[in-house]
């Protein structure tokens, strides 16, 4: 079962999440902020992360950023409010992008492509 | 004894003194006046002296001393007279000459009085003059203007033509600027272009003379190959004068004049005369250059105040274009996170939910009315981003491509034909890519809803410097007053699509400078018009 990382800091969005991604049939352990996304990706190991852009007085890009930087081997994927911000070249570093919706089809699909991608790229045996 | 001169007679009557003509009649009642206006130089009265003086009279030798006084006094006084006629015309002439070019911040204007009122008869008489300038930006000091005849059957046709008009300097130097400067140029053109010399050529006659500050009177040029030969030889007379003008420490040029034609002596009162215009002249010819230059200076000052002011406004412009973008952007993204809450559950409580429960029917237009509004707030955020177009050349046929790509599930769910033919010769269009290709979009899924089957026929094809984009839509039918409300936010029609899709379209299209032309063919349907630039220029 995959494990995937959600950070976003609407309680009523990572409670969503949280219940169409198990359904999906992933693992699902969601996060407020930076400090507490970084507090659980000490603590145990993820396939994926789904990260908000504006966080408060955050950003995700910062924390992308961050997990490109020390988990490189872990996708991530942004999920904003915003459709601006796919064009800028801070998010390009991100393995995804999706615009926030009630229709959560569009990121099921792409947690599952992300993940498929990085499946193939993974050495034999692991 | 009797004498020949009327001298001893206090009246006389006319013809009895030869050297009183009619209007002279006054002198006939006047002794005293006939004989030291008239009688000195009278032949009878000389011989009356002669006579009386072989008379041997005491006084006779006396007399004849102070006759011979009077007569050289008398000669002085007229040359004195001669003499200061001449000064007098002279102060006029630079008064006149030094309020012409007082009053004058025209170089041309300028130089033309210059030549002018070295070459006129009323001014210093020379027969030809060539002005050059120094060019600072090249260092070179270089013919610009000449003045006067290259013939005498030319010098004769100029001076009777002066002659008949008889005009002050002001008059004669507008006259040759009007009718005479260019062609006067081209006529000495030959001559001008070969008289360029290096400021730093410290040999050179004209650079020596320049550097003297002082006239140089040049004689027998052709003899003397150190003093100017080479010039004499261009000129075709040996000799000339080489006045050179500065204004203060300025080398502002040197004027060579000459009397090629009439070969008169240039005297060293020309010389005098002519180094008292130069100052004037070359104070003139600076003031007319730094006014010339003033104005190019000024002109480009004024042009950069628009400049500025023009992105001043554009900044304003622009920051309360953005203040507009964030607070759009800020209200979408507060509304966006609710919505999404909304229709997300509704959803999930929609597959927990049977088919037979009553309560689906609500949960499902949960799910519908947050699925439109998540569309308009799509649109908005689309019309925050239209406020800042980015435009470049793009291809337009890969640009229908790649919308026609997205749609391809879309449009045969929908019931859609959809035909484009590329034309692979047309230019690439200016514009911006992502904006246009939204407008493109929303135009083609305007129709969705359309009762009859749609048929979508795209064309593109180039006119002038514009590429003109074709949509029409034949399941369409919509009226006229339909098409006028169509971009209008919110507008209604039975067929078409609502909301502000196309009112937004036509807002994103106009801030590039692009046409959207709405028109309902007679055969029916309605097809959308949009007219892309292929020049940055063809931009409003």
């Amino acid at each position: 079962m995959s494990r995937l990382l959600v950070v976003d800091d609407e309680a009523n969005i990572r409670l969503l999440y949280t219940e169409e991604l198990t359904d999906e049939g992933y693992e699902v352990v969601t996060a407020a902020s930076i400090s507490e996304a970084t507090e659980k990706l000490q603590k145990g190991t993820f396939d994926l992360a789904v990260l908000d852009i504006k966080l408060k007085n955050e950003s995700g890009i910062e924390l992308l950023q961050q997990l490109v930087k020390e988990r490189h081997d872990m996708p991530v994927i942004l999920c904003s409010a915003f459709s601006c911000y796919k064009d800028d070249f801070s998010a390009w570093l991100a393995d995804g992008y999706v615009v926030k919706s009630g229709d959560l089809t569009e990121l099921k699909e792409e947690v599952r492509r992300v993940l498929a991608k990085k499946a193939q790229k993974a050495p034999v045996g692991v | 004894m009797d004498w020949e001169c009327c001298w001893d007679r206090d009246v006389i009557a006319l013809g009895d003194c030869p050297n009183i003509q009619e209007g002279d009649e006054d002198l006939l009642l006047s002794r005293r006046r006939r004989i030291l206006e008239k009688c000195c130089d009278c032949a009878n009265f000389k011989r009356d002296l002669e006579r009386f003086r072989e008379s041997n009279h005491p006084l006779a030798p006396v007399f004849s001393l102070v006759h011979d006084d009077h007569q050289r006094q008398k000669n002085q006084i007229q040359s004195l007279v001669s003499f200061l006629d001449n000064k007098t015309l002279e102060v006029r002439f630079l008064n006149e000459l030094g309020s012409v070019l007082q009053s004058s911040v025209d170089l041309e204007e300028v130089l033309s009085v210059a030549l002018t009122a070295i070459t006129a008869g009323k001014g210093f008489g020379m027969n030809r003059a060539f002005l050059l300038l120094s060019d600072w930006d090249h260092a070179v000091l270089k013919g610009h203007l000449a003045i006067g005849p290259r013939n005498y059957e030319e010098a004769c046709q100029a001076w009777d033509e002066i002659a008949s008009n008889d005009m002050d300097l002001q008059t004669l130097a507008q006259s040759f600027r009007q009718y005479k400067l260019s062609s006067e140029r081209d006529k000495f053109h030959d001559i001008l272009e070969q008289l360029t010399v290096p400021l730093s050529d410290e040999d050179h006659i004209l650079i020596k003379a320049l550097d003297g500050k002082h006239p140089v009177l040049i004689e027998d040029a052709f003899h003397h190959p150190d003093a100017g030969m080479g010039l004499a030889h261009l000129l075709g007379v040996d000799t000339f004068l080489l006045m050179p003008l500065h204004s203060r420490n300025r080398r502002i040029g040197i004027i060579i004049a000459d009397n090629c034609i009439t070969h008169r002596r240039i005297t060293e009162e020309d010389m005098h005369s002519l180094e008292t215009f130069a100052f004037p002249v070359a104070f003139a010819i600076e003031r007319a250059s730094l006014y010339d230059r003033l104005q190019v200076e000024l002109s480009r000052v004024i042009e950069a105040g628009n400049k500025l002011q023009e992105q001043q406004e554009l900044i304003v412009r622009m920051e309360k274009m953005a203040l507009v973008g964030r607070i759009t952007s800020s209200i979408a993204h507060s509304i966006r996170n609710p919505l999404m809450v909304i229709g997300g559950f509704a959803r999930s409580m929609l597959k927990t939910t049977a088919p037979s429960d009553p309560k689906r029917e609500f949960i499902e237009s949960i799910v519908s009315e947050a699925s439109q509004l998540e569309g308009v707030l799509d649109e908005i955020l689309n019309y925050s981003d239209s406020l800042y177009p980015t435009r470049d050349f793009w291809d337009v046929n890969q640009m229908l491509e790649s919308v026609l790509k997205d749609l391809q599930d879309t449009l045969p769910q929908k019931g859609c034909e959809c035909s484009f033919t590329p034309d692979t010769g047309l230019a690439h269009a200016y514009m911006d890519i992502k904006q246009v290709s939204y407008c493109v979009r929303t135009l083609i899924i305007s129709g969705f809803d359309c009762r009859n089957r749609e048929q979508i026929r795209i064309q593109v094809f180039g006119q002038g410097d514009t590429i003109l984009v074709s949509i029409m839509n034949t399941g369409c039918t919509v009226t006229q007053t339909e098409i006028d409300a169509l971009p209008t936010p919110f507008a209604i029609t039975h067929e078409l699509n609502t909301g502000i899709g196309l009112a937004l379209c036509r807002t994103m299209l106009e801030k590039q400078g692009i046409p959207l032309a709405i028109t309902v063919p007679p055969e029916g349907g309605i097809t959308y018009m949009i007219t892309l630039p292929t020049r940055k220029e063809e931009q409003s």
